[in-house]
């Protein structure tokens, strides 16, 4: 691929993220919470399930891109010190996303990765923006874009002068309507062949149904991602966004203990 | 005006008078301390004429005197409560403030313009105990506060290390997006440079950090948040923007208590302040006292004496007490060696200190 001066293969062997205890690119990194902070309570007990579970770090919204401008759009800078607390409570490391350019460097004093979300994988002056700062970002694949314009927004942020860009994909749009998207999981064995950057997998928006989480998490590992970031909520019935897609701590608990020996096994295997 | 206009002008009024309420009763507990009575039937009548002889048309004269009798009732049981005085330097809500809080859990705190008026205060019976801060760990002795130890006939009773954990704070529903400029003491603004910078904000040097919040509470300035205490949101009515915005390791400030009685118990630390003769090894020599009998050095300082230059107090503080008996042999011993030695007093040492 021509001007990927910076995501390219040639200049890195593997990019290593270290975050926490773990590292993108080394280890197998799980991310687990809310789809969106609703208050200190849900945010604080699904971090500390997730946490006993054995996820690396919490996710979770104060700023949500929704569909509709009458949906929850989130606590603002109230959730962002929602999930400082969770933090300090459990020592899990904090992933947000992002979605005004006013606010990067705000969100950057609280979290510990910026997410860019599939909407704004092309919002160039957000990428500028996030290039700028000194924490890693989450980037997810635009839903419609292919992975040459994917890598292309990595190159945004590389030019910028922040070298911690994480891919994420997040599933992309077809014609199947089973699934809420289309999983790409061969775009994880791809990416390795064209950058250096890690890559993780959001099962939960790629397939928008619970019975699938698991099996597409343990294709995941198969197919050497660097790690999964999986919605969690402690009460799913009574989450505001994306109720019927989120795990229960138990059934992401079960997931964790299948996920680890496969992890295990396939860094085992002869390459 | 629109409604929410006139409400926001009626809360930013409702929160001075209480403020204001706040100032008007640790004056009246002051006050106590040149009385031999509580009541005083004359003064009141006084006051209460002389306010409703004020032509305020909508607040009557019947409702003035409602309200300042409250006010009278009140201050009376506040100075019947015997609380102590705690006199500290800056405004409500400075880190002095902080650590008297933790020193002195009920106390009245009392604001002093300078340090020098907390040691007075205390000297000539005004006030009851003095705080005060004596090292910072990133800026070093607090000179002033240094200086005045050499001279006061006051003990210290206590001692206590204060994080200085510095908070982003701003009039209640600004915008944090908005906000342009940053108001503090020079000290704060220069702890949270990187800060400042990451956000793009200004810094703008104020006299005193919580001066800097109760500036912003009152004059309710565009675009502007102040660096200072958590305490100061409580205060002043502010939103906490961020805590923890100093850069690197957090500093703290190591304050003491200072009282004209000496500690009541034993303690497990000793201050003391001592000269020594302009001739070879003479400080070497009582600190050798002090390696010989084991006693472990926690904070020894030199500060240039201003009424002989050339010549240097030293300050020492040691773990144990004075009436150790090791320690009594000791201080026998320095006292032949040194000029103006000075027990400040032995008190209980803070963990964490």
């Amino acid at each position: 691929m021509k001007n990927l001066k910076l995501a390219s293969l040639d200049t890195v062997q593997q990019t290593i993220i270290e975050v926490g205890e773990v590292a993108f690119g080394r280890d197998f990194v799980v991310i687990a919470g809310p789809c969106s902070v609703e208050s200190e309570r849900q945010t604080i007990e699904t971090a500390r399930a997730v946490k006993a579970a054995g996820a690396d770090m919490l996710r979770g919204g104060a700023f949500k891109p929704r569909t509709s401008p009458y949906s929850f759009q989130g606590l603002g800078l109230q959730g962002l010190k929602i999930l400082e607390k969770a933090k300090q409570e459990t020592g899990l490391p904090i992933v947000t996303e992002v979605l005004d350019p006013r606010d990067v460097s705000w969100v950057a004093e609280f979290a510990d990765i910026l997410q860019i979300g599939t909407r704004n994988m092309q919002n160039f002056s957000l990428l500028k923006e996030v290039g700028k700062i000194q924490k890693p970002v989450l980037l997810k694949r635009g839903m419609f874009s292919t992975l040459e314009e994917w890598l292309n927004c990595a190159e945004y942020i590389l030019s910028e002068g922040n070298p911690d860009v994480i891919l994420c994909e997040r599933g992309i749009r077809t014609f199947e309507n089973y699934t809420r998207n289309t999983l790409d999981l061969s775009a994880v064995p791809a990416i390795k062949e064209l950058t250096h950057l890690p890559i993780v997998i959001d099962p939960t928006h790629s397939t928008g149904r619970l019975s699938l989480i698991g099996p597409m998490s343990m294709a995941s590992v198969s197919a050497g991602a660097d790690g999964l970031l999986i919605e969690v909520h402690h009460n799913p019935g009574e989450a505001l966004c994306d109720a019927d897609q989120a795990l229960t701590p138990e059934r992401f608990e079960n997931l964790m203990q299948q996920l680890r020996p496969l992890r295990a096994f396939m860094n085992e295997m002869p390459d | 005006m629109k409604i929410d206009e006139i409400r926001s002008k009626i809360d930013k009024i409702d929160r001075e008078l209480l403020v204001l309420l706040q100032e008007r009763m640790g004056l009246a507990l002051r006050s106590k301390k040149f009385k031999t009575n509580i009541n005083d039937p004359a003064r009141e009548k006084d006051l209460l004429a002389r306010a409703e002889k004020l032509n305020l048309d909508l607040v009557e004269s019947s409702f003035t005197r409602q309200l300042l009798e409250t006010i009278i009732q009140e201050s009376k049981r506040l100075q019947e409560e015997d609380r102590m005085l705690v006199a500290f330097q800056g405004e409500h809500g400075a880190y002095g403030e902080v650590a008297s809080r933790k020193l002195v859990p009920a106390g009245a705190y009392i604001p002093c313009l300078e340090f020098v008026d907390v040691f007075r205060g205390v000297e000539e019976g005004y006030l009851d105990l003095g705080v005060v801060p004596v090292e910072n760990s990133l800026e070093g002795a607090v000179t002033q506060v240094n200086d005045l130890l050499t001279t006061t006939d006051l003990n210290v009773t206590g001692e206590i290390k204060v994080l200085v954990n510095h908070s982003l704070l701003a009039t209640r529903g600004t915008d944090y997006r908005e906000i342009r400029m940053v108001y503090s003491h020079p000290q704060a603004l220069a702890q949270c440079r990187s800060f400042l910078l990451r956000n793009n904000l200004e810094p703008h040097p104020f006299y005193d950090t919580a001066g800097a919040a109760k500036m912003l509470a009152r004059e309710h300035p565009k675009a502007a948040a102040a660096i200072a205490s958590s305490l100061c949101a409580e205060l002043y009515d502010l939103d906490v923007i961020k805590e923890g915005i100093e850069d690197g390791a957090s500093n703290s400030t190591r304050f003491l208590l200072l009282s004209r009685e000496p500690y009541a118990g034993k303690g497990d630390k000793t201050s003391i302040i001592f000269a020594v003769p302009h001739e070879a090894g003479k400080l070497f020599d009582v600190l050798r006292l002090f390696a010989e009998a084991e006693i472990n050095l926690t904070r020894i300082a030199s500060m240039p004496l201003r009424s002989d230059p050339g010549n240097y107090s030293f300050f020492l503080d040691f773990e144990g007490s004075r009436q150790d008996h090791t320690i009594a042999q000791v201080m026998d011993e320095v006292q032949k060696l040194t000029i103006g030695l000075k027990c400040l007093g032995s008190y209980p040492a803070d963990p964490m200190a």
